[in-house]
């Protein structure tokens, strides 16, 4: 391959997602132009497309792109220290802990009006410790496991765990009154709906914080690929470098759950249609995930708005639908390659 | 029938007489001895419309799940195995939902058949799965594989009734899965179906009994491996059907009730382990309802809810076996 070839795959990438972008823009219940969508967004054109672009429709399109970005990143990140292809935050209980934890916030701060006493910009950071606190419990639970800890253990562990979260869910929703409970229901499913600027710049200033640490930590992320002995050969603290990807991300995965809901399986796909397109060991590898990401939950948003409009559908349904057969499929062909 | 037996009878009794009492408001013995005679009133009307079918619904729903949970692990000598976690339910769930959205089928006849014919596509699909996998494929795999099924005919469902909003009203309620509001003509769909279960259970009991060592010694027992195998996972899916045409897609219930009957001293071999497990999964059925009942009060949890605060500490337990769980 020649050296230009991975920047020439990520600029396509990147083309592509900026193509989805304008279409995204221009598709609504008043279809506006490509062209318009440009002139908008550069901030000439008419008044009232100025208008739609910049306040009712970018918001959203930029939060469903960094979301998914965040959600690739962290399924590259979980697959890399899990060693293991099936890993994902959806798997492993994390988006469910994330939302078991924005729910409780809601619950806790909520009062007998259904008014929040606190500001939703702490929401995150109850995603955050939602996502930490199941992280811990299934890496505890996998560690401590009789037979010893191994990648198809810390899934199955995830997987029971994520159906606790969902339970406890349910019943906080029950015994309310929560805040929002109504769209707590469609956040649950994962969908971009709602949007305001100050959603974008939370996840965007996560995504900035997130960007040097990993920019930094991108040799014991190359040297996490090789197998365990190798990898401490080339003088790598194992144990270190894994507790900080993990922790990196369950950061991402809260920061996008917190926004945009439980939207499964980005996480998942994302890192593989990277990893076909643009090789895992290819400088960019993790760039060129991120922009995936943002390709498939904008997709999914996108289409999910249209497709049945004027109703929404959660985008969560639609990327679950593009999820599961490559899950079941990486399960069917994983078991004979991995143990 | 052991003596295991009649005791577990008479604790159903007593837990679906215990049913008839409690809930938002408990009454007395007499009111609801009254309320079943036929007595008038709010009060009656309440035990006697309310509390009744629910009761019966959770008991034979319980006990259809249970065996089927019992069919399906011992079938498959998988201890993860549930018809809720191998996304059965969700087939039939999904069958129905797509009976009702696309053709409005709506006599109770229709349903049931709808819920067989999905459960019956899953547990192919996902057994299939499992199969294609390879040799190698052990309880995990498939538990994997039956979760993510599950999930995928969820959003499925979810998406269906999002565009048919008639169809949401008529089954959202039916698809969060309970006893509560259940009518008693559903008992006509679901009783012969647990009888036959039962039925087919016992007759399948000698050859499941040699299908708990593995296939070679059943095999050397003169047990058609493969035919008794599909006809237990048959088996099993039908109860799951009869069970969801009922009370909705229930998870964990045919996790929890065969581990325990198994632990059960006394019930002598397949055949009284069937029955074992059917008493047990009527139980938890009941007793999980009336918790349902009480710990959100004055509102009603879902019992699936309830029921996976006990399934998942089990199944982190089984996990955590070492032995039977290979993976």
């Amino acid at each position: 391959m020649s050296a230009g070839t991975p920047a020439i795959r990520l600029a396509a990438t990147g083309a592509a997602l900026g193509l989805l972008v304008v279409l995204a823009v221009g598709l609504g219940s008043s279809f506006l132009q490509p062209g318009r969508v440009v002139a908008a967004l550069a901030g000439e054109g008419a008044r009232m497309d100025v208008v739609i672009v910049w306040t009712l429709r970018l918001p959203r399109v930029a939060l469903a792109v960094l979301a998914g970005m965040a959600l690739a990143l962290a399924g590259a990140l979980l697959q890399r220290v899990t060693r293991n292809p099936v890993a994902a935050p959806s798997v492993l209980g994390i988006t469910d802990g994330a939302a078991m934890g924005v729910v409780t916030f809601l619950w806790l701060f909520s009062d007998s009006a259904n008014v929040l006493n606190v500001s939703i910009h702490w929401q995150p950071l109850a995603a955050a410790i939602g996502a930490f606190g199941f992280a811990a419990l299934v890496a505890a639970l996998t560690l401590l496991d009789p037979a010893g800890p191994s990648p198809l253990r810390l899934i199955l562990y995830g997987v029971a765990l994520a159906a606790l979260a969902k339970a406890a869910v349910t019943l906080m929703m029950i015994l309310g009154p929560v805040y929002r409970a109504g769209q707590a229901l469609t956040w649950l499913t994962g969908s971009v709906g709602a949007a305001h600027w100050s959603d974008v710049a939370i996840v965007a200033a996560g995504l900035a914080l997130c960007l040097p640490v990993l920019a930094a930590l991108r040799l014991p992320f190359a040297q996490l690929s090789l197998d365990p002995d190798s990898a401490r050969a080339t003088g790598l603290d194992l144990g270190q470098s894994q507790v900080a990807f993990l922790a990196l991300a369950v950061v991402l995965t809260a920061l996008a759950v917190s926004q945009v809901g439980a939207v499964g399986f980005v996480g998942l796909v994302a890192p593989h249609a990277a990893r076909l397109w643009h090789g895992q060991f290819t400088r960019g590898y993790l760039l060129s995930s991120a922009l995936i990401g943002g390709l498939m939950v904008l997709g999914a948003d996108t289409l999910a708005r249209t497709i049945a409009a004027p109703l929404e559908l959660p985008a969560g349904a639609i990327t679950a639908l593009v999820g599961a057969p490559l899950f079941l499929w990486l399960l069917m062909k994983g078991r004979r390659a991995h143990g | 029938m052991t003596r295991l037996h009649l005791g577990l009878a008479l604790a159903l009794g007593i837990a679906m007489v215990a049913s008839l009492h409690i809930g938002l408001r408990t009454y007395a013995p007499g009111t609801v001895l009254a309320a079943l005679r036929g007595s008038e009133g709010q009060d009656a009307l309440i035990i006697a419309t309310l509390r009744a079918p629910r009761t019966l619904v959770a008991a034979v729903a319980g006990a259809s799940l249970g065996l089927s949970g019992l069919l399906v692990q011992q079938a498959t000598r998988n201890p993860l195995a549930e018809p809720g976690l191998l996304g059965v339910n969700g087939g039939a769930a999904l069958a129905v939902t797509l009976g009702v959205t696309l053709f409005g089928a709506g006599t109770l006849l229709q349903i049931g058949g709808l819920a067989a014919l999905g459960a019956l596509a899953a547990t192919g699909i996902v057994f299939g799965i499992a199969a294609l996998a390879g040799g190698t494929a052990g309880p995990a795999t498939m538990l994997l594989a039956g979760v993510t099924v599950a999930g995928m005919f969820a959003s499925v469902t979810q998406l269906l009734l999002l565009v048919d909003e008639t169809a949401l009203e008529t089954l959202l309620f039916w698809l969060s899965g309970g006893f509560a509001d259940r009518g008693t003509d559903l008992l006509r769909l679901g009783l012969p179906v647990l009888i036959g279960g039962l039925v087919g259970a016992m007759l399948l009991a000698p050859s499941l009994d040699a299908l708990g060592l593995d296939d070679d010694s059943a095999r050397s027992l003169g047990v058609r491996v493969v035919a008794v195998r599909l006809g237990a996972l048959g088996l099993a899916a039908l109860l799951a059907a009869g069970a969801v045409a009922m009370a909705g897609p229930v998870v964990f219930l045919g996790l929890v009730a065969p581990h325990i009957a198994r632990r059960l001293p006394g019930s002598g071999g397949m055949a009284g382990l069937a029955l074992t497990a059917c008493l047990t999964g009527a139980i938890v059925a009941v007793v999980a309802d009336i918790a349902a009942r009480l710990v959100v009060a004055p509102g009603e949890a879902p019992v699936g809810a309830v029921l996976a605060l006990v399934g998942v500490p089990l199944l982190v337990a089984l996990l955590r076996q070492r032995r039977g769980v290979a993976t």
